[in-house]
């Protein structure tokens, strides 16, 4: 069974230690990369997440790619061949490119550390919480921006891209550029709320939930084991509640966080059969009553 | 705050932020960087749709292995991350790495002669060889094309409109360089103001 071995593996890793590993070598590639590049001249490594390009492999973001094709009006075959496999990944896996993959997250989890230490404190506390729903404004109005201006405004202030280009401008001519600025911004304001720029702004992010709404994988909850401890609750780096059931909304990113924090073993990442109609979302009774949950997003997506 | 008066209030911010550089500068967020001497690399499609299609991957930056490339900042405004060559600096030397990766199509798979970055045009003010001074001939012996882009005319240096790739490397080889930067051959990006016709 797919629960018992994730169970048991977990005592050896735990998904955060995994998820850290990961986020790690994910960075390591946009580091290496450019030095690769400039010091030895090997040119097999190329670009950061806004277009990678692994020898003859090519990958490019979706929102971006999304962008170039709104604006310029042409379709290139290239392209989409590249935003294809970022395109299932998100399709099976939900936006587990923002967990597990993105630089602003391996920044925010290292950042997170240190403020644990500082603090002294377990559980951080998130001091402003907005409504999810912006994370949906924040897509259609830099959609609309792009389309007002006439150039894509995601691929030049998107975060995840900063990083990369600040990255290969440091190395490449030993100089930062001024839009770091953001970087230090969304950075600093995960000190107010975790993850405060992901939760409510990122239009990558909105993207990649959007399109794993119907996502293969998902934490799910087994309630006779929950002793509603609210450990996971306290966990989550989204402000999610999974004792609720919000594993199951789009706005989960599926980085296994509640997993780890759950004691009675009631959450684990289950994939979801195409054929049983039992989403884990229909399994919680109370979830009709709660806010943010995805009865609320379908309308939405349809 | 009201709401109409909040956002009567934003409108004029964002409206003030996006002029102001206009009124200050003379560079408006979304005029384009490329002028003279300042290419972008070869096969790019025309400015009109160029901040458009680039997605600002930096990967024709990280190939180039002569350096040519480089990445404009945030005071570009709708053209920040874009690629530009300073001719002057250092020329596009024509290896066309850069377009083979570009995942985008921004940059056209094109071949060699048929890069058109702009066109080389000789200032006979200020040539040497035009005003009489001295006989130069750099620009002839750097030009990949020579013979065919760069003809001597009395050993006075013509470009030829139908082979100039307009790379740049007779820019930088000019011993003449004005007090603005500009040499006595300057690369005029004239095919970038191309419009693009919409299908």
């Amino acid at each position: 069974m797919v629960k018992n071995t994730l169970v048991i593996s977990q005592r050896f890793l735990t998904f955060h230690a995994r998820r850290l590993w990961v986020l790690s070598g994910a960075f390591l590639v946009i580091l290496l990369g450019p030095l690769a590049n400039y010091y030895f001249q090997i040119n097999w490594i190329q670009g950061w997440y806004q277009s990678l390009g692994v020898g003859k492999f090519w990958f490019v973001s979706p929102l971006e790619g999304l962008e170039s094709i709104l604006v310029a009006k042409q379709l290139y075959l290239p392209a989409l061949i590249a935003m294809l496999a970022p395109v299932l990944l998100a399709l099976l896996l939900g936006s587990v490119f923002c967990s597990w993959v993105c630089p602003i997250s391996f920044f925010s989890e290292i950042l997170d550390g240190i403020r644990r230490k500082i603090s002294g404190r377990k559980w951080l506390k998130d001091r402003l919480l907005l409504s999810r729903r912006l994370l949906w404004y924040a897509l259609l109005g830099e959609l609309t921006l792009t389309m007002i201006l006439g150039g894509p405004v995601f691929v030049f202030v998107s975060p995840p891209g900063l990083v990369g280009r600040e990255l290969m401008t440091l190395i490449f001519f030993h100089t930062l550029a001024l839009e770091g600025v953001i970087l230090l911004l969304v950075l600093g304001m995960n000190l107010v709320t975790r993850r405060f720029y992901c939760r409510y702004f990122c239009p990558l992010g909105a993207t990649l939930n959007l399109l794993g709404s119907r996502r293969k994988l998902a934490v799910r909850m087994d309630h006779d084991r929950c002793t509603a401890c609210g450990l996971c609750d306290r966990r989550c780096p989204l402000g999610l509640s999974p004792a609720n059931g919000m594993t199951a909304s789009l706005y989960c990113w599926n980085c296994g966080e509640c997993v780890d924090a759950c004691q009675s073993q009631a959450l684990s990442f289950q994939w979801r059969s195409a054929s049983s109609e039992d989403s884990p979302s229909e399994s919680v009774p109370t979830s009709s009553q709660k806010p943010n949950i995805p009865t609320e997003t379908a309308g939405f997506w349809q | 705050m009201k709401r109409r008066e909040f956002l009567k209030k934003a409108g004029a911010t964002i409206g003030v932020i996006t002029a102001l550089p206009e009124i200050t500068c003379g560079k408006g967020l979304l005029t384009s960087p490329v002028t003279t001497n300042r290419l972008r690399p070869p096969g790019a499609v025309p400015e009109e749709i160029f901040a458009g299609k680039c997605i600002r991957c930096g990967r024709c930056v990280e190939v180039c292995p002569y350096r040519s490339i480089r990445l404009l900042d945030i005071r570009s405004g709708i053209f920040t991350g874009t690629p530009i060559i300073a001719a002057e600096a250092i020329p596009c030397y024509l290896c066309m790495k850069c377009v083979l990766i570009c995942p985008t199509g921004t940059l056209r798979k094109i071949s060699q002669e048929q890069t058109r970055m702009g066109l080389a045009v000789v200032n006979r003010h200020r040539c040497y060889t035009w005003q009489g001074s001295i006989i130069c001939r750099t620009c002839f012996d750097v030009c990949p094309y020579k013979g065919r882009a760069i003809i001597l005319d009395e050993l006075r240096p013509i470009v030829v409109n139908d082979h100039c790739t307009g790379c740049g490397i007779c820019t930088h080889a000019c011993p003449v360089t004005a007090e603005d930067g500009s040499k006595a051959i300057n690369i005029e990006p004239i095919y970038a103001q191309e419009t693009v016709l919409w299908k």
